[in-house]
């Protein structure tokens, strides 16, 4: 990969009281590419990304978004002026609102200046849809009827429709049956091969082989090296997750 | 969607459901007591419920997204009794009604701030403000009613527009505009994610703190012009006007017109369905001389068996994840 990264996180680190859970983070993520994030539980995969997001400040290091600092202070809800669309862990989908709405909700389309645009919603909604090939029966179905497959694919549809440089999924296959899995490993595939970066926090390493170029090993909150995926192995991996493997020294990756 | 069933249908659409029960309730009325279904009582029962369903238009903004507010039966008592004063002190009526709704979107200013910068529950926060409220009420006029309000003033509720009663007319406008705002505009939407998952509304950018000052104050509003309107039906400011049952029967109008304590869902018409079926049982339990103290049974009975319904609408409508 010759260009800058879209996403570089520096020697990250956060404690919370006297409790460190960032010892030293390091991420580059390229454009274009799947960057996998894996760690065993407590490795600090939640923090960074809660870091990324802005909703903790690090303690110290940098994080830069296509060579531009991110500021520590800026709301969550700003987050896509940012240039980051976020997919959450617990999907953050309105069940009593349709697919269309939940697909639209914060940049509702009007008419007028103060009217709802129903038919814009829906057709913005089946457009995105449309684009990444998935296919839904009716656009205002409401978001509860839909299994936690469907619910994680309109998940990452609306971070998609935000159309940002970087697109970070937090745990997309945690919940899902094999299909569905295979489904977002899809969708994924199908973004990548429209330019776009995606950073995929996940303990799925199967998933990871699968759909990452790129993979980076966090272990008691430092990162502990980072690997292409057609270059290594999962017991390469394995090894880093579990410390049975030493980590890289600081530079090398 | 598969087919579904009528009992789906009903469990789905509470205001459905309700239509039932006001149907029964109304031919078992005119069964028992003839002077039941004339035309002159069927306009009081909708003109008992005007009061209730004004200020539940605001409340049920406010409980579709999230909120709850227990004060709105003093603020009811506060603008009339506020603007009453303010007339009778010699203010033009227009500018005295103006200072009293003013004085009631404060009050959902407080309640708002309490509830959000001092982190006190809803419940309890609004529950604080209604009796430091009843305080003040009392307070603003010595514990006295203010009479007599200038004519005009009494004929802005008073009045008739081809045999229907103003009141009428103006809960319907209020009734359409709120209607027109949760259900065709951007903050509708906006409000029913706030109420429906807070934490997505949040992720996905939208002012959670505006939207909340919104509807705490739209709630305080509507009930401010609903004392407002009430003082000029009555022809006076009064002291008791609203108070605890005010309260408690705006919030069972909202919950039984199936809108969800636990927020998004609601809809206007279902609130119109329950003002009117709060005022029904007054009315019919009145003519067809039923003991007063079954009121109370029956409207208990009937919240619960809405709320009891409500959830089960949720577990029909969503599956578990």
């Amino acid at each position: 990969m010759s260009s800058e990264p879209v996403l570089s996180l520096r020697d990250v680190r956060k404690s919370f009281g006297s409790v460190s859970a960032l010892a030293s983070v390091s991420i580059d993520a390229f454009p274009g590419e799947v960057h996998a994030v894996v760690g065993d539980n407590g490795a600090g995969k939640s923090t960074t990304v809660k870091i990324i997001t802005g909703l903790h400040a690090p303690d110290g290091g940098s994080i830069e978004l296509l060579g531009e600092p991110l500021s520590h202070r800026r709301s969550t809800a700003g987050l896509h002026e940012h240039g980051i669309s976020v997919v959450y862990q617990d999907l953050a989908l309105v069940e009593c609102l349709d697919i269309a709405t939940n697909l639209t909700v914060g940049r509702l389309p009007r008419r007028f200046g103060f009217l709802l645009d129903r038919k814009a919603m829906r057709r913005d909604a089946q457009a995105v849809l449309d684009d990444l090939n998935v296919r839904v029966k009716d656009v205002s179905t409401p978001v509860g009827l839909l299994s936690g497959g469907q619910r994680q694919i309109i998940a990452i549809a609306r971070a998609v429709r935000l159309d940002q440089p970087l697109l970070l999924l937090d745990e997309p296959t945690a919940a899902l049956g094999v299909q569905e899995t295979a489904h977002v490993g899809e969708i994924i595939d199908r973004l990548k091969e429209q330019g776009k970066t995606i950073v995929c926090i996940s303990h799925d390493l199967d998933f990871v082989f699968r759909h990452a170029d790129r993979v980076t090993v966090l272990r008691l909150g430092r990162s502990v090296g980072t690997r292409l995926t057609r270059e290594t192995t999962r017991a390469e991996v394995v090894g880093l997750i579990t410390g049975a493997l030493s980590r890289d020294l600081d530079g090398a990756a | 969607m598969e087919k579904r069933s009528l009992v789906q249908i009903l469990i789905s659409r509470q205001e459905l459901s309700l239509v039932l029960v006001v149907i029964a309730i109304t031919a078992a009325a005119s069964v028992k007591a003839p002077a039941f279904m004339t035309q002159s009582n069927l306009l009081q029962i909708l003109e008992g419920s005007v009061f209730y369903f004004v200020i539940a238009c605001g409340s049920a903004l406010l409980v579709v997204g999230g909120g709850l507010d227990f004060s709105v039966g003093a603020t009811f008592t506060l603008g009339g009794l506020l603007s009453s004063q303010l007339m009778s002190e010699g203010l033009a009526w227009p500018v005295a009604c103006l200072l009293g709704l003013l004085a009631s979107i404060v009050v959902g200013v407080v309640n708002h701030s309490v509830i959000t910068y001092w982190h006190v529950p809803p419940i309890i926060a609004t529950l604080g403000v209604f009796y430091v409220l009843l305080g003040v009420t009392t307070l603003i006029t010595g514990g006295l009613d203010v009479v007599p309000l200038p004519d005009e003033f009494q004929a802005l509720a008073q009045g008739r527009i081809l045999g229907i009663p103003n009141t009428i007319l103006i809960a319907g406008l209020v009734g359409v505009v709120t209607w027109f705002v949760l259900e065709q505009t951007p903050f509708g939407v906006n409000i029913r994610a706030l109420g429906g998952n807070r934490q997505a509304a949040l992720a996905n950018g939208l002012p959670t703190k505006r939207l909340d000052l919104t509807l705490y104050a739209a709630a305080a509003a509507t009930a401010g012009a609903a004392g407002i309107l009430y003082a000029s039906r009555v022809g006076s400011g009064q002291v008791n006007a609203g108070g605890s049952s005010m309260t408690l029967s705006v919030i069972t109008a909202v919950l039984i017109g199936g809108v969800s304590l636990l927020g998004g869902l609601g809809t206007i018409q279902g609130v119109v369905v329950g003002s009117i079926l709060l005022s029904l049982i007054d009315n019919a339990l009145v003519l067809t001389e039923v003991p007063p103290t079954l009121n109370t049974i029956i409207v208990g009975s009937i919240l619960v068996g809405a709320v009891a319904l409500d959830h089960l609408r949720r577990d029909h409508l969503y599956r578990k994840r």
